[in-house]
């Protein structure tokens, strides 16, 4: 008898400890540290973190090593990342570093049951960024980009011109006449527009001239076409009228500081700016207007993502996170907070200022043609984008025509086509 | 069969173990990826690609490949431009520093020398900011003056000129800390047998100092033509080798074709080309200078 109750007090002891390790198990989920890459157009880290920080107190197993690299070294960073077997568990990605890194990308629809129903969360254009050439959604939407033109509307009114009024329809011979006056009624204003100095930023110009890079099958390159080389031409002329500083594509000054100094009346670049000018210049009104005219109106779409890789250390971990930073109401903070277009269709903003300028941005995207998007898809234009820029700068110069620097990209890039 | 004595160990075994982590730290980071280099120039290669032999079609791409050549002799210039004004202004400088003997003498040899201790990330970034069209510092003081400014970075010439002397301010007090510790080693009583003899300053220094700084200088001379092969980063902040092509050199090329235009193994071989001709100007270098004499 004695030797039974001792059994039974054994066995009682330990089924409670397999019981008791069990809870263990189910209470505390295995610590895990997501390697994050980050870059910074203006205050993006700083915002991801606390828009994700009631996720990361809800699922205290999940740590965030983050790691945030200068733009200009990040694409090398995770290329070479990748390339070693050692990619992060969650990458910031542009769409122009998308079409570099796609085949590296785990695809969403291994770690959701209804990939459809996400795609039909986010905006079609971001969708199209997001889908491999097999189809399948790689990437996480967190916000839409476009190109578009900030103004010194400071200087404007100091010339009498009702910036709001003129721009709503004006054509690019227009915008001359006009920042002419502009210019001498600011005598320290010095030029009338600064332009990014990136082949992305040229394109929004070539793209209103009818320009494309590629054929429209998108088989070679097709820089070589009349629209491009009108944009050219017409690009030289601005420069040498001395309406475009020559620092920025001569000497790459960065033309952000330029407009922010007082120096050039408007700027070319992307939405992101609009956070940036709101947080730095207090000199003088600006605001956000309709770029000039053409032959056509037109912006460049893009937009930023988080993704994560085949050969990731903790995707299904990442995967929970990506999908929670990116769900509505995540997004609409994260989007508030760094003034940027939210990628979800059913995302709703209230920003604390310049949602006007947002809606400019919106309007441009509206009537930006499609093909613009996938030209910059292509995973071979990428590579030759840095060329097409030593080549726009050899035009300006003088060394070359147009139509040789044309000829030079086709030739050039026809390699990466073959 | 001989066997091994105690001082035979110590004559040829010991040093090598002495040698070891050196020759194992070289072999790994130098040798190795040198050989594995010239491997990759004979193939075609994307960062996410496997690597496909096709001989020497690299190379030949080279010989017909514009603005490779370009870069080369714009490397070229640079080179030749920044070593030789290298060489006379730390020589220069050390002439003036080396003596122990005047006030403040230590304080300008640190002044000299600091800037040789920054990266050449920051010194890019700082005279980007004095150098600026427009909102470079001597821009601006000209322009408040009356004057106009003056297109440092963006005039193809001047970007040059700009990047050469930046290069040397920035490099030459290192040069002047080598050549002070040769010209301290020259032995004193030569100088006074020749101020004795009555012999003039210039003819001092051309039968004296220069002949016994020979090796010194051919130290310099290599360590700064290497330098100037290799420059990367002044130029990549300063002037992103614009306007145009004006700046850029074989390395910043390297870089482009390899990382933004994904052609691995056509960067290769520019890089063996580049590695070919430093080692050609290296014994040319101690070719001519090499031959040293007897003074005692």
């Amino acid at each position: 008898m004695k030797k039974a109750i001792v059994t039974l007090m054994i066995l009682l002891v330990a089924a409670s400890m397999v019981f008791a390790a069990g809870t263990k198990e189910e209470g505390t989920k295995k610590e895990v540290t997501l390697s994050v890459l980050w870059f910074n157009d203006a205050n993006e880290s700083d915002v991801f973190l606390k828009t994700i920080d009631d996720y990361l107190k809800s699922n205290p197993h999940v740590k965030l090593d983050l790691q945030i690299v200068a733009y200009s070294e990040y694409d090398q960073k995770l290329k070479l990342m990748i390339s070693g077997g050692n990619p992060p568990d969650i990458a910031r990605i542009t769409t122009n570093t998308l079409s570099v890194v796609v085949d590296s990308l785990e695809p969403i629809e291994n770690h959701v049951q209804d990939v459809e129903a996400v795609k039909k969360e986010y905006l079609p254009s971001m969708v199209a960024f997001a889908t491999n050439k097999d189809g399948k959604f790689i990437a996480y939407p967190t916000e839409a980009t476009a190109n578009g033109m900030l103004v010194n509307k400071t200087a404007f009114d100091k010339a009498g011109i009702n910036v709001d009024e003129v721009s709503k329809t004006w054509t690019w011979a227009e915008w001359e006449t006009i920042i002419a006056k502009v210019l001498a009624a600011n005598p320290s204003m010095k030029y009338g527009l600064a332009v990014d100095f990136t082949p992305h930023r040229f394109s929004t110009l070539m793209y209103q001239w009818n320009g494309r890079f590629l054929k429209e099958d998108q088989s070679n390159i097709g820089f070589n076409n009349s629209g491009t080389v009108a944009t050219l031409k017409w690009f030289k002329s601005l420069h040498d009228k001395n309406l475009l500083p020559k620092s920025v594509w001569l000497g790459s000054e960065n033309p952000a500081e330029l407009f922010q100094a007082g120096l050039v009346a408007g700027h070319i670049g992307g939405s992101w700016n609009i956070n940036t000018y709101n947080k730095n210049v207090k000199d003088f009104e600006w605001k956000a207007v309709r770029m000039p005219k053409g032959e056509i109106n037109s912006s460049v779409p893009g937009g930023k993502f988080v993704a994560s890789f085949k050969e990731s250390k903790n995707k299904n971990e990442a995967f929970r996170l990506m999908a929670a930073f990116a769900d509505k109401q995540h997004n609409e903070l994260y989007s508030r907070d760094t003034f940027n277009i939210p990628s979800r269709n059913d995302a709703k903003v209230s920003y604390p200022s310049n949602s006007a300028d947002f809606e400019v941005f919106l309007e441009e995207l509206k009537v930006t043609p499609a093909y613009t998007a996938n030209e910059w898809k292509n995973t071979n234009l990428s590579k030759v984008t840095t060329y097409i820029r030593e080549q726009i700068v050899e035009v300006l110069l003088g060394n070359i025509t147009a139509e040789q620097a044309v000829a030079n990209v086709d030739s050039r890039g026809a390699t990466y086509f073959k | 069969m001989k066997a091994h004595t105690k001082g035979n160990f110590h004559q040829t075994a010991a040093p090598l173990l002495f040698l070891l982590p050196n020759i194992l730290i070289f072999a790994t980071f130098i040798i190795i990826p040198a050989i594995q280099g010239l491997r990759m120039s004979f193939t075609e290669w994307g960062v996410f690609t496997e690597p496909r032999f096709i001989g020497l079609a690299n190379f030949s791409e080279l010989l017909g490949d514009e603005v490779f050549w370009k870069t080369f002799s714009n490397t070229l210039v640079y080179s030749l431009f920044t070593v030789s004004l290298i060489m006379v202004y730390a020589l220069m400088l050390a002439m003036l520093l080396h003596k122990n003997s005047l006030k403040g003498e230590k304080l300008f040899r640190s002044l000299f020398y600091i800037p040789s201790l920054l990266s050449m990330i920051t010194v890019g970034i700082a005279w980007r900011f004095i150098l600026g069209d427009e909102m470079g510092i001597i821009n601006y003081l000209l322009r408040t003056m009356g004057g106009d400014g003056v297109r440092w970075l963006t005039d193809s010439k001047l970007a040059m000129v700009s990047i050469i002397t930046v290069s040397i301010w920035a490099q030459a007090g290192y040069y002047m800390v080598i050549l002070i510790a040769g010209l301290q080693a020259i032995p004193t009583e030569l100088y006074e047998a020749a101020t004795i003899d009555g012999s003039s300053a210039p003819r001092t220094f051309v039968s004296i100092t220069l002949p016994l700084l020979r090796s010194t200088l051919l130290v310099v001379l290599v360590l700064a033509t290497i330098a100037s092969f290799k420059a990367y980063e002044l130029i990549a902040v300063m002037t992103k080798g614009g306007p145009g092509y004006a700046t850029k050199f074989i390395v910043q090329q390297v870089y482009q074709v390899a990382f933004l235009e994904d052609r691995l193994g056509y960067a290769s071989a520019m890089s063996i080309v580049l590695m070919i001709i430093i080692s050609l100007f290296t014994v040319v270098q101690f070719k001519v200078s090499g031959k040293e004499k007897s003074y005692e």
